[in-house]
Protein backbone atom coordinates (compact mmCIF):
# COMPACT_ATOMS: atom_id res chain seq x y z
CA UNK A 1 0.00 0.00 0.00
CA UNK A 2 2.29 3.14 -0.88
CA UNK A 3 -0.74 5.21 -0.80
CA UNK A 4 -0.99 4.58 2.97
CA UNK A 5 1.52 6.86 3.86
CA UNK A 6 0.82 10.01 2.18
CA UNK A 7 -3.01 9.89 3.00
CA UNK A 8 -2.05 9.01 6.73
CA UNK A 9 0.18 12.44 6.73
CA UNK A 10 -1.83 14.57 4.35
CA UNK A 11 -4.91 13.83 7.33
CA UNK A 12 -2.25 14.76 9.99
CA UNK A 13 -1.76 17.86 7.70
CA UNK A 14 -5.65 18.56 7.81
CA UNK A 15 -6.16 18.21 11.50
CA UNK A 16 -3.14 20.57 12.30
CA UNK A 17 -4.96 22.96 10.09
CA UNK A 18 -7.68 23.03 12.12
CA UNK A 19 -5.76 23.79 15.13
CA UNK A 20 -3.81 26.59 13.06
CA UNK A 21 -7.46 28.11 11.97
CA UNK A 22 -8.84 27.84 15.30
CA UNK A 23 -5.81 29.85 17.17
CA UNK A 24 -5.46 32.47 14.00
CA UNK A 25 -9.13 33.86 14.37
CA UNK A 26 -9.24 33.58 18.27
CA UNK A 27 -6.27 36.03 17.64
CA UNK A 28 -8.24 38.01 15.80
CA UNK A 29 -9.77 41.09 18.14
CA UNK A 30 -13.29 41.34 18.16
CA UNK A 31 -15.72 38.56 18.01
CA UNK A 32 -19.49 37.98 16.59
CA UNK A 33 -20.69 39.19 19.70
CA UNK A 34 -19.58 42.81 19.47
CA UNK A 35 -20.12 43.07 15.39
CA UNK A 36 -23.68 42.27 16.18
CA UNK A 37 -23.24 44.78 19.12
CA UNK A 38 -22.34 47.24 16.68
CA UNK A 39 -25.77 46.33 14.42
CA UNK A 40 -28.10 45.80 16.72
CA UNK A 41 -27.59 48.04 19.52
CA UNK A 42 -26.98 46.07 22.06
CA UNK A 43 -25.95 46.77 25.82
CA UNK A 44 -23.13 45.80 27.49
CA UNK A 45 -25.16 42.96 29.60
CA UNK A 46 -27.07 41.84 26.70
CA UNK A 47 -23.50 41.28 25.08
CA UNK A 48 -22.58 39.37 28.07
CA UNK A 49 -25.57 37.43 27.97
CA UNK A 50 -25.03 35.98 24.25
CA UNK A 51 -21.40 35.34 24.54
CA UNK A 52 -22.55 32.73 27.38
CA UNK A 53 -25.39 31.81 25.19
CA UNK A 54 -23.02 31.56 22.27
CA UNK A 55 -20.52 30.00 24.46
CA UNK A 56 -17.50 32.17 24.05
CA UNK A 57 -17.13 32.47 27.33
CA UNK A 58 -15.15 29.41 27.73
CA UNK A 59 -11.44 29.30 27.51
CA UNK A 60 -10.05 28.15 24.15
CA UNK A 61 -9.16 24.89 25.27
CA UNK A 62 -12.75 24.11 25.80
CA UNK A 63 -14.10 25.72 22.73
CA UNK A 64 -11.55 23.89 20.80
CA UNK A 65 -12.88 20.87 21.88
CA UNK A 66 -16.31 21.34 21.45
CA UNK A 67 -15.62 21.80 17.73
CA UNK A 68 -13.34 18.62 17.29
CA UNK A 69 -15.59 16.87 19.31
CA UNK A 70 -18.98 17.68 17.60
CA UNK A 71 -17.45 17.76 14.34
CA UNK A 72 -16.27 13.82 15.26
CA UNK A 73 -19.31 12.84 15.62
CA UNK A 74 -20.60 14.77 12.42
CA UNK A 75 -22.00 17.83 14.09
CA UNK A 76 -20.36 21.04 13.20
CA UNK A 77 -22.54 22.89 15.39
CA UNK A 78 -24.50 26.60 14.97
CA UNK A 79 -23.42 29.55 13.07
CA UNK A 80 -22.54 32.17 15.73
CA UNK A 81 -24.27 34.72 13.68
CA UNK A 82 -27.34 32.95 11.67
CA UNK A 83 -28.14 30.79 14.66
CA UNK A 84 -28.19 28.16 11.35
CA UNK A 85 -26.62 24.68 11.69
CA UNK A 86 -23.01 25.35 9.78
CA UNK A 87 -23.19 22.04 7.77
CA UNK A 88 -26.29 23.01 6.21
CA UNK A 89 -24.90 26.49 5.05
CA UNK A 90 -22.16 24.39 4.09
CA UNK A 91 -24.03 21.75 2.17
CA UNK A 92 -26.10 24.62 0.27
CA UNK A 93 -22.66 26.78 -0.51
CA UNK A 94 -20.39 23.82 -1.23
CA UNK A 95 -22.21 22.60 -4.87
CA UNK A 96 -22.30 25.69 -6.14
CA UNK A 97 -17.96 26.07 -5.49
CA UNK A 98 -17.74 22.29 -6.32
CA UNK A 99 -19.56 22.99 -9.90
CA UNK A 100 -17.41 26.14 -10.54
CA UNK A 101 -13.88 24.35 -9.76
CA UNK A 102 -15.14 21.50 -11.74
CA UNK A 103 -16.39 23.32 -15.31
CA UNK A 104 -13.12 25.54 -14.80
CA UNK A 105 -10.90 22.66 -14.05
CA UNK A 106 -12.75 20.70 -17.11
CA UNK A 107 -12.23 23.89 -19.44
CA UNK A 108 -8.79 24.21 -18.16
CA UNK A 109 -7.51 20.59 -18.79
CA UNK A 110 -9.85 20.53 -22.41
CA UNK A 111 -8.46 23.51 -23.59
CA UNK A 112 -4.64 23.18 -22.34
CA UNK A 113 -3.97 19.65 -23.24
CA UNK A 114 -5.62 19.40 -26.56
CA UNK A 115 -3.79 22.71 -27.59
CA UNK A 116 -0.56 21.70 -26.48
CA UNK A 117 -1.25 17.93 -28.01
CA UNK A 118 -2.14 19.44 -31.66
CA UNK A 119 0.84 22.66 -31.54
CA UNK A 120 3.18 18.98 -31.32
CA UNK A 121 1.42 17.39 -33.82
CA UNK A 122 1.77 20.14 -36.13
CA UNK A 123 4.53 22.16 -35.32
CA UNK A 124 4.27 24.40 -38.74
CA UNK A 125 0.82 25.83 -37.79
CA UNK A 126 -0.90 29.16 -35.66
CA UNK A 127 -1.12 26.05 -32.91
CA UNK A 128 2.58 26.51 -31.56
CA UNK A 129 1.37 30.45 -31.16
CA UNK A 130 -1.28 29.81 -29.56
CA UNK A 131 0.10 27.94 -26.92
CA UNK A 132 2.24 31.22 -26.15
CA UNK A 133 -0.92 32.84 -26.10
CA UNK A 134 -1.73 30.99 -23.50
CA UNK A 135 1.23 31.41 -21.66
CA UNK A 136 1.61 34.98 -21.44
CA UNK A 137 -2.31 35.47 -20.82
CA UNK A 138 -2.39 33.34 -17.49
CA UNK A 139 1.10 34.61 -16.44
CA UNK A 140 0.78 38.18 -16.75
CA UNK A 141 -2.87 38.98 -16.60
CA UNK A 142 -4.61 38.11 -12.84
CA UNK A 143 -8.15 36.53 -12.69
CA UNK A 144 -9.08 39.56 -10.72
CA UNK A 145 -8.80 41.46 -13.86
CA UNK A 146 -10.20 39.35 -16.61
CA UNK A 147 -13.24 39.00 -14.48
CA UNK A 148 -13.84 42.60 -14.34
CA UNK A 149 -12.82 43.06 -17.67
CA UNK A 150 -15.33 40.50 -18.61
CA UNK A 151 -18.30 41.71 -16.81
CA UNK A 152 -17.51 45.67 -18.52
CA UNK A 153 -17.33 44.21 -22.07
CA UNK A 154 -19.84 40.85 -21.81
CA UNK A 155 -22.32 42.46 -19.22
CA UNK A 156 -22.56 46.46 -19.66
CA UNK A 157 -21.57 46.90 -23.64
CA UNK A 158 -22.96 43.96 -25.04
CA UNK A 159 -25.79 42.95 -22.27
CA UNK A 160 -25.03 38.96 -22.91
CA UNK A 161 -24.80 37.84 -19.37
CA UNK A 162 -26.14 39.46 -16.55
CA UNK A 163 -23.05 40.96 -14.04
CA UNK A 164 -24.17 38.67 -11.13
CA UNK A 165 -25.43 35.08 -10.40
CA UNK A 166 -23.98 33.53 -13.41
CA UNK A 167 -21.05 30.89 -14.01
CA UNK A 168 -20.50 30.83 -17.35
CA UNK A 169 -17.54 33.91 -17.45
CA UNK A 170 -15.97 32.83 -14.26
CA UNK A 171 -15.42 29.08 -15.42
CA UNK A 172 -14.15 31.05 -18.64
CA UNK A 173 -11.72 32.92 -16.64
CA UNK A 174 -10.29 30.44 -14.77
CA UNK A 175 -10.46 27.46 -17.51
CA UNK A 176 -8.53 29.74 -19.61
CA UNK A 177 -5.91 30.48 -16.75
CA UNK A 178 -5.83 26.61 -16.29
CA UNK A 179 -5.37 25.90 -19.81
CA UNK A 180 -2.35 28.73 -19.91
CA UNK A 181 -0.61 27.35 -16.83
CA UNK A 182 -0.83 23.84 -18.55
CA UNK A 183 -0.35 24.48 -22.09
CA UNK A 184 3.53 25.73 -22.29
CA UNK A 185 4.67 22.69 -19.90
CA UNK A 186 2.75 20.40 -21.59
CA UNK A 187 3.93 21.68 -24.75
CA UNK A 188 7.73 20.96 -23.68
CA UNK A 189 7.61 17.81 -22.75
CA UNK A 190 5.44 16.66 -26.07
CA UNK A 191 8.08 18.21 -28.07
CA UNK A 192 10.37 16.31 -25.81
CA UNK A 193 8.96 12.77 -26.32
CA UNK A 194 8.46 13.18 -30.18
CA UNK A 195 12.32 13.41 -30.30
CA UNK A 196 12.92 10.31 -28.92
CA UNK A 197 13.58 6.91 -30.02
CA UNK A 198 10.74 4.87 -29.39
CA UNK A 199 8.30 7.67 -31.15
CA UNK A 200 10.50 7.47 -34.11
CA UNK A 201 9.48 3.86 -34.30
CA UNK A 202 6.15 4.12 -34.20
CA UNK A 203 6.56 6.68 -37.48
CA UNK A 204 8.30 4.23 -38.78
CA UNK A 205 5.64 1.74 -38.20
CA UNK A 206 3.08 3.52 -39.87
CA UNK A 207 1.13 5.43 -37.48
CA UNK A 208 -0.23 9.17 -38.56
CA UNK A 209 0.59 11.99 -36.20
CA UNK A 210 -2.56 12.19 -34.42
CA UNK A 211 -2.31 8.75 -32.98
CA UNK A 212 1.15 9.00 -31.81
CA UNK A 213 0.66 11.82 -29.93
CA UNK A 214 -2.60 10.13 -28.28
CA UNK A 215 -1.43 6.85 -28.02
CA UNK A 216 2.54 7.23 -27.01
CA UNK A 217 3.23 10.62 -26.44
CA UNK A 218 0.13 12.11 -23.97
CA UNK A 219 0.45 8.76 -21.49
CA UNK A 220 4.30 9.42 -21.22
CA UNK A 221 3.91 13.72 -20.31
CA UNK A 222 1.29 12.85 -17.62
CA UNK A 223 4.57 13.75 -15.33
CA UNK A 224 4.02 17.18 -16.16
CA UNK A 225 -0.12 17.38 -15.64
CA UNK A 226 0.41 15.70 -12.15
CA UNK A 227 3.93 18.50 -11.90
CA UNK A 228 2.06 21.70 -12.04
CA UNK A 229 -1.24 20.13 -10.41
CA UNK A 230 -0.67 21.61 -7.31
CA UNK A 231 0.10 24.77 -8.81
CA UNK A 232 -3.21 24.80 -10.14
CA UNK A 233 -4.82 23.67 -7.64
CA UNK A 234 -3.75 26.42 -5.23
CA UNK A 235 -4.53 28.63 -7.87
CA UNK A 236 -7.70 27.75 -8.42
CA UNK A 237 -8.95 27.62 -4.88
CA UNK A 238 -7.75 31.51 -4.41
CA UNK A 239 -9.57 32.18 -7.69
CA UNK A 240 -12.99 30.77 -7.04
CA UNK A 241 -13.11 32.78 -4.00
CA UNK A 242 -12.18 35.95 -6.15
CA UNK A 243 -14.45 34.77 -8.81
CA UNK A 244 -17.77 33.88 -6.24
CA UNK A 245 -17.07 37.51 -4.67
CA UNK A 246 -16.87 39.42 -7.53
CA UNK A 247 -19.71 37.49 -9.62
CA UNK A 248 -22.23 37.32 -6.31
CA UNK A 249 -22.12 33.68 -6.34
CA UNK A 250 -22.97 31.98 -3.02
CA UNK A 251 -20.22 29.14 -2.29
CA UNK A 252 -18.03 28.74 -0.19
CA UNK A 253 -15.54 31.64 -0.83
CA UNK A 254 -18.36 33.95 -0.39
CA UNK A 255 -19.72 32.18 2.88
CA UNK A 256 -15.82 32.40 3.94
CA UNK A 257 -15.92 35.87 3.31
CA UNK A 258 -18.76 36.76 5.17
CA UNK A 259 -17.93 34.86 8.15
CA UNK A 260 -14.74 36.75 8.19
CA UNK A 261 -16.16 40.08 8.21
CA UNK A 262 -19.15 38.42 10.63
CA UNK A 263 -16.56 37.19 12.84
CA UNK A 264 -18.57 34.36 12.57
CA UNK A 265 -15.86 31.37 13.45
CA UNK A 266 -18.08 27.97 13.49
CA UNK A 267 -18.86 29.02 10.30
CA UNK A 268 -15.23 29.92 8.81
CA UNK A 269 -13.33 27.22 11.21
CA UNK A 270 -14.87 24.45 9.39
CA UNK A 271 -14.96 26.19 5.40
CA UNK A 272 -11.39 26.55 5.69
CA UNK A 273 -10.91 22.90 7.25
CA UNK A 274 -12.93 21.87 4.18
CA UNK A 275 -10.88 23.94 2.12
CA UNK A 276 -7.53 22.08 3.53
CA UNK A 277 -9.48 18.67 2.46
CA UNK A 278 -10.22 19.36 -0.78
CA UNK A 279 -6.55 20.26 -1.88
CA UNK A 280 -5.23 17.75 -0.65
CA UNK A 281 -7.64 15.01 -1.81
CA UNK A 282 -7.46 16.76 -5.21
CA UNK A 283 -3.30 16.57 -4.54
CA UNK A 284 -4.25 12.81 -3.95
CA UNK A 285 -6.20 12.46 -7.04
CA UNK A 286 -3.80 13.79 -9.08
CA UNK A 287 -0.93 11.71 -7.85
CA UNK A 288 -3.56 8.36 -8.32
CA UNK A 289 -4.29 9.71 -11.70
CA UNK A 290 -0.29 10.23 -12.65
CA UNK A 291 0.03 6.06 -11.49
CA UNK A 292 -2.37 4.88 -13.78
CA UNK A 293 -1.50 7.27 -17.09
CA UNK A 294 1.97 6.52 -16.96
CA UNK A 295 3.04 3.43 -17.65
CA UNK A 296 6.64 3.92 -16.06
CA UNK A 297 5.28 4.66 -12.02
CA UNK A 298 2.60 2.01 -12.24
CA UNK B 1 13.85 19.28 -34.95
CA UNK B 2 15.14 22.04 -32.23
CA UNK B 3 16.18 20.84 -28.31
CA UNK B 4 13.56 21.79 -26.13
CA UNK B 5 14.92 23.56 -23.17
CA UNK B 6 15.62 21.56 -19.96
CA UNK B 7 15.19 23.88 -17.24
CA UNK B 8 11.57 25.40 -16.88
CA UNK B 9 9.80 27.73 -19.39
CA UNK B 10 9.95 31.47 -19.57
CA UNK B 11 7.67 33.82 -20.92
CA UNK B 12 10.00 35.85 -22.62
CA UNK B 13 10.23 32.70 -24.82
CA UNK B 14 6.75 32.98 -25.81
CA UNK B 15 7.16 36.18 -26.73
CA UNK B 16 9.99 36.65 -28.66
CA UNK B 17 10.44 33.32 -30.73
CA UNK B 18 13.42 31.64 -31.62
CA UNK B 19 14.44 34.53 -33.92
CA UNK B 20 14.32 37.86 -31.79
CA UNK B 21 15.64 41.10 -32.51
CA UNK B 22 18.65 41.63 -32.13
CA UNK B 23 18.46 44.57 -30.07
CA UNK B 24 17.08 43.27 -26.69
CA UNK B 25 14.02 45.01 -26.24
CA UNK B 26 13.94 44.06 -22.67
CA UNK B 27 14.53 47.37 -21.02
CA UNK B 28 11.21 48.73 -22.46
CA UNK B 29 9.15 46.87 -19.80
CA UNK B 30 11.63 48.25 -17.02
CA UNK B 31 11.44 52.03 -18.84
CA UNK B 32 7.42 52.30 -18.51
CA UNK B 33 8.05 51.04 -14.67
CA UNK B 34 10.19 53.57 -13.73
CA UNK B 35 7.56 55.92 -15.74
CA UNK B 36 5.12 54.47 -13.35
CA UNK B 37 6.86 54.68 -10.24
CA UNK B 38 7.82 58.49 -11.17
CA UNK B 39 4.14 59.01 -11.48
CA UNK B 40 2.95 57.36 -8.52
CA UNK B 41 5.68 59.72 -6.73
CA UNK B 42 4.94 62.69 -8.20
CA UNK B 43 1.05 62.06 -8.25
CA UNK B 44 -0.02 64.97 -5.74
CA UNK B 45 2.28 67.52 -7.39
CA UNK B 46 1.15 66.47 -11.47
CA UNK B 47 -2.90 65.72 -10.35
CA UNK B 48 -5.50 68.38 -11.63
CA UNK B 49 -7.35 68.10 -8.57
CA UNK B 50 -7.80 66.88 -4.87
CA UNK B 51 -8.28 63.04 -5.15
CA UNK B 52 -10.82 63.48 -2.44
CA UNK B 53 -12.48 67.07 -3.09
CA UNK B 54 -16.10 66.09 -4.65
CA UNK B 55 -18.08 68.09 -7.36
CA UNK B 56 -21.65 66.77 -6.76
CA UNK B 57 -23.23 68.98 -9.93
CA UNK B 58 -20.61 67.50 -11.76
CA UNK B 59 -21.40 63.62 -11.20
CA UNK B 60 -20.01 60.32 -12.97
CA UNK B 61 -19.28 62.65 -15.73
CA UNK B 62 -17.39 61.83 -19.30
CA UNK B 63 -14.03 62.05 -20.01
CA UNK B 64 -13.62 65.67 -21.00
CA UNK B 65 -11.17 68.00 -21.63
CA UNK B 66 -10.17 69.44 -17.85
CA UNK B 67 -11.56 66.11 -16.52
CA UNK B 68 -9.06 63.88 -18.71
CA UNK B 69 -10.52 60.55 -17.47
CA UNK B 70 -14.28 62.20 -16.48
CA UNK B 71 -15.86 61.84 -12.58
CA UNK B 72 -17.21 59.22 -10.54
CA UNK B 73 -20.36 58.51 -8.72
CA UNK B 74 -19.25 61.55 -6.52
CA UNK B 75 -18.20 63.96 -8.72
CA UNK B 76 -14.23 63.06 -7.98
CA UNK B 77 -11.51 63.55 -10.31
CA UNK B 78 -10.80 60.08 -11.73
CA UNK B 79 -7.56 60.71 -13.21
CA UNK B 80 -6.30 62.36 -9.82
CA UNK B 81 -7.67 59.20 -8.05
CA UNK B 82 -6.02 56.97 -9.78
CA UNK B 83 -2.69 58.66 -9.48
CA UNK B 84 -3.54 58.83 -5.71
CA UNK B 85 -3.92 54.92 -5.62
CA UNK B 86 -1.19 54.11 -8.06
CA UNK B 87 1.13 55.51 -4.76
CA UNK B 88 -0.53 53.50 -2.33
CA UNK B 89 -0.28 50.19 -4.90
CA UNK B 90 3.24 51.29 -5.91
CA UNK B 91 3.86 51.58 -1.74
CA UNK B 92 2.09 48.59 -0.71
CA UNK B 93 3.10 46.08 -2.97
CA UNK B 94 6.75 46.91 -2.84
CA UNK B 95 6.81 47.33 0.95
CA UNK B 96 4.87 43.54 1.59
CA UNK B 97 7.28 41.93 -1.19
CA UNK B 98 10.22 43.58 0.52
CA UNK B 99 8.99 41.94 3.92
CA UNK B 100 7.82 38.46 2.52
CA UNK B 101 11.52 38.21 1.18
CA UNK B 102 13.00 39.64 4.59
CA UNK B 103 10.51 37.72 6.96
CA UNK B 104 10.72 34.55 4.73
CA UNK B 105 14.85 34.31 4.26
CA UNK B 106 15.36 34.89 7.81
CA UNK B 107 13.10 32.53 9.44
CA UNK B 108 13.80 30.31 6.73
CA UNK B 109 17.84 30.67 6.87
CA UNK B 110 17.65 30.50 10.68
CA UNK B 111 16.07 27.57 10.91
CA UNK B 112 18.63 25.79 8.19
CA UNK B 113 21.20 27.52 10.24
CA UNK B 114 20.32 26.20 13.99
CA UNK B 115 20.09 22.20 12.75
CA UNK B 116 17.54 19.67 11.55
CA UNK B 117 15.22 20.02 14.54
CA UNK B 118 14.53 23.48 14.22
CA UNK B 119 14.22 23.43 10.43
CA UNK B 120 11.93 20.78 10.18
CA UNK B 121 9.74 22.20 13.39
CA UNK B 122 9.65 25.50 11.25
CA UNK B 123 9.00 24.40 7.67
CA UNK B 124 6.34 22.27 9.26
CA UNK B 125 4.32 25.01 10.06
CA UNK B 126 5.23 27.00 6.86
CA UNK B 127 3.87 23.71 4.85
CA UNK B 128 0.61 24.00 6.62
CA UNK B 129 0.35 27.81 6.45
CA UNK B 130 1.10 27.03 2.56
CA UNK B 131 -1.78 24.32 2.21
CA UNK B 132 -4.36 27.70 3.67
CA UNK B 133 -5.63 29.56 0.33
CA UNK B 134 -3.39 32.79 0.38
CA UNK B 135 -6.42 34.95 -0.36
CA UNK B 136 -8.37 33.81 3.21
CA UNK B 137 -5.19 34.15 4.71
CA UNK B 138 -4.65 37.76 3.40
CA UNK B 139 -8.23 38.08 4.56
CA UNK B 140 -7.67 37.04 7.93
CA UNK B 141 -4.54 38.84 8.42
CA UNK B 142 -6.16 42.07 7.39
CA UNK B 143 -9.06 41.96 9.63
CA UNK B 144 -6.59 41.15 12.54
CA UNK B 145 -4.29 43.81 11.84
CA UNK B 146 -6.73 46.28 10.79
CA UNK B 147 -7.16 48.70 8.07
CA UNK B 148 -4.71 51.44 6.67
CA UNK B 149 -0.91 51.06 4.86
CA UNK B 150 0.71 49.53 7.47
CA UNK B 151 -1.46 46.82 8.14
CA UNK B 152 -2.10 45.98 4.65
CA UNK B 153 1.68 45.66 3.59
CA UNK B 154 2.22 43.51 7.02
CA UNK B 155 -0.81 41.37 6.18
CA UNK B 156 0.13 40.76 2.34
CA UNK B 157 3.89 40.81 3.10
CA UNK B 158 3.50 37.97 5.92
CA UNK B 159 1.10 35.87 3.47
CA UNK B 160 3.42 35.33 1.11
CA UNK B 161 6.59 35.25 3.22
CA UNK B 162 6.22 31.09 3.16
CA UNK B 163 7.12 30.90 -0.27
CA UNK B 164 10.49 33.09 0.70
CA UNK B 165 11.21 30.31 3.15
CA UNK B 166 11.03 27.35 1.08
CA UNK B 167 12.78 29.11 -2.42
CA UNK B 168 15.63 30.04 0.06
CA UNK B 169 15.58 26.16 1.72
CA UNK B 170 15.41 25.08 -2.12
CA UNK B 171 18.43 26.98 -3.02
CA UNK B 172 20.21 26.54 0.44
CA UNK B 173 19.74 22.74 -0.36
CA UNK B 174 20.93 22.60 -4.10
CA UNK B 175 24.24 25.21 -2.80
CA UNK B 176 24.86 22.53 -0.02
CA UNK B 177 25.24 19.39 -2.11
CA UNK B 178 26.75 21.50 -4.87
CA UNK B 179 30.52 20.34 -5.87
CA UNK B 180 32.06 23.30 -5.31
CA UNK B 181 31.24 23.25 -1.88
CA UNK B 182 32.25 20.10 -1.14
CA UNK B 183 35.40 21.03 -2.29
CA UNK B 184 35.72 24.13 -0.29
CA UNK B 185 34.61 21.90 2.64
CA UNK B 186 37.36 19.27 2.17
CA UNK B 187 39.68 21.72 1.27
CA UNK B 188 39.26 23.11 5.01
CA UNK B 189 37.18 26.66 4.60
CA UNK B 190 35.98 28.16 7.41
CA UNK B 191 31.93 27.13 7.44
CA UNK B 192 31.31 30.86 7.85
CA UNK B 193 33.14 31.58 4.36
CA UNK B 194 31.64 29.14 2.95
CA UNK B 195 28.20 30.60 3.77
CA UNK B 196 29.17 34.24 3.03
CA UNK B 197 31.11 33.67 -0.23
CA UNK B 198 29.39 30.51 -1.41
CA UNK B 199 25.87 30.33 -0.71
CA UNK B 200 24.34 33.63 0.33
CA UNK B 201 25.09 35.12 -3.15
CA UNK B 202 22.99 32.03 -4.54
CA UNK B 203 20.29 32.02 -2.22
CA UNK B 204 20.09 35.80 -2.95
CA UNK B 205 19.49 35.38 -6.80
CA UNK B 206 16.78 32.66 -6.14
CA UNK B 207 15.13 35.00 -3.52
CA UNK B 208 15.19 37.91 -6.29
CA UNK B 209 14.13 36.16 -8.49
CA UNK B 210 10.88 35.18 -6.54
CA UNK B 211 10.17 38.67 -5.52
CA UNK B 212 10.43 39.42 -9.10
CA UNK B 213 7.37 36.36 -9.55
CA UNK B 214 5.52 37.66 -6.38
CA UNK B 215 5.83 41.42 -6.79
CA UNK B 216 2.69 41.64 -9.86
CA UNK B 217 0.87 39.26 -7.14
CA UNK B 218 1.23 41.84 -4.23
CA UNK B 219 -0.21 44.07 -6.69
CA UNK B 220 -3.12 42.67 -7.48
CA UNK B 221 -3.79 41.04 -3.42
CA UNK B 222 -3.79 44.36 -2.70
CA UNK B 223 -6.36 45.74 -5.24
CA UNK B 224 -8.25 42.75 -4.18
CA UNK B 225 -8.15 43.42 -0.37
CA UNK B 226 -8.97 46.63 -0.85
CA UNK B 227 -12.00 45.63 -3.60
CA UNK B 228 -13.61 43.78 -0.76
CA UNK B 229 -13.11 46.93 1.35
CA UNK B 230 -10.38 45.75 3.30
CA UNK B 231 -7.73 47.50 2.68
CA UNK B 232 -6.29 50.99 3.48
CA UNK B 233 -8.47 53.38 5.22
CA UNK B 234 -12.45 54.22 3.28
CA UNK B 235 -11.38 57.21 2.52
CA UNK B 236 -7.93 56.56 0.67
CA UNK B 237 -8.12 56.36 -2.92
CA UNK B 238 -7.29 52.80 -4.12
CA UNK B 239 -7.90 51.04 -7.47
CA UNK B 240 -9.44 48.23 -5.49
CA UNK B 241 -12.08 50.39 -3.98
CA UNK B 242 -12.26 52.71 -7.08
CA UNK B 243 -13.97 49.30 -8.71
CA UNK B 244 -16.05 48.52 -6.11
CA UNK B 245 -17.27 52.40 -6.04
CA UNK B 246 -17.58 52.59 -9.85
CA UNK B 247 -19.19 49.11 -10.40
CA UNK B 248 -23.40 50.32 -9.39
CA UNK B 249 -22.88 52.80 -11.60
CA UNK B 250 -20.66 51.84 -14.27
CA UNK B 251 -23.79 51.97 -17.11
CA UNK B 252 -23.63 55.42 -16.32
CA UNK B 253 -19.96 55.69 -15.97
CA UNK B 254 -17.97 53.07 -17.26
CA UNK B 255 -14.87 55.28 -17.60
CA UNK B 256 -14.79 55.37 -13.63
CA UNK B 257 -14.32 51.12 -13.38
CA UNK B 258 -12.09 51.14 -16.99
CA UNK B 259 -10.06 53.54 -15.87
CA UNK B 260 -8.33 51.77 -12.59
CA UNK B 261 -9.00 47.89 -14.23
CA UNK B 262 -6.78 48.80 -17.39
CA UNK B 263 -4.11 50.24 -14.70
CA UNK B 264 -4.10 47.73 -12.80
CA UNK B 265 -3.79 45.20 -15.91
CA UNK B 266 -1.22 47.67 -17.39
CA UNK B 267 0.96 47.42 -14.08
CA UNK B 268 0.61 44.16 -13.86
CA UNK B 269 1.61 42.90 -17.01
CA UNK B 270 4.89 45.12 -17.28
CA UNK B 271 5.60 43.71 -13.93
CA UNK B 272 5.51 40.46 -15.47
CA UNK B 273 7.28 41.53 -18.21
CA UNK B 274 10.21 42.96 -16.37
CA UNK B 275 10.64 40.20 -13.78
CA UNK B 276 10.70 37.88 -16.39
CA UNK B 277 13.70 39.62 -17.86
CA UNK B 278 15.35 40.01 -14.13
CA UNK B 279 14.75 36.09 -13.85
CA UNK B 280 16.76 35.59 -17.21
CA UNK B 281 19.51 37.59 -16.29
CA UNK B 282 19.89 36.16 -12.64
CA UNK B 283 19.29 32.65 -13.99
CA UNK B 284 23.19 31.37 -14.47
CA UNK B 285 22.47 28.23 -16.42
CA UNK B 286 20.50 30.99 -19.31
CA UNK B 287 23.16 33.55 -18.92
CA UNK B 288 24.79 34.86 -22.26
CA UNK B 289 22.06 32.62 -24.12
CA UNK B 290 20.26 35.34 -25.53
Amino acid sequence: MRLAAPVLRQLLTAGAIGVLVFLLMRVIPGDVVDVLGIEGDLTEAEQQALRIELGLDAGWGTQFLRWVGGALAGDLGLSLRYNRPVAEMIGYALPHTLTLAALALGLGLALGVSVAAVAAARPSGVWPGLVQVLNVWSIALPTFCVGLAGILVFSIWLGWLPVRGQILMPVLVLGIDIAGQIAKPLHEELKEILATPFIRSARAKGLGPGAIVLRHVLPNAAGVLSAVSGLILAGLVSGALTMEVLFGLPGLGSLAFQAIAGRDWTVLQSVVVLFALGVIVANLLADLAHRLADPRVR
Amino acid sequence: MPEAPLSGWRLADSLDGPASAPVSPWRVPLLLLGAVALLALLGPLIAPQDPLWQDLAARNVSPRPGAWLGTDNLGRDVLSRLLAGARITVLVASGATALALAVGAALGLTALAAGALPASLVFGVIDLIRALPSVLLGLALMVALGTGVGPVTIAIGLSFAPTFAVVARQAWLRERAAAYVEAAVASGTHPAVILRRHIAPNVAGALITQAAIILPRAVTTESVLSFLGLGVSPETPTWGRMIAAGLPFVERAPHAVLAPVIALSVLTLLLALAGDRIRAAADPLRMGTR
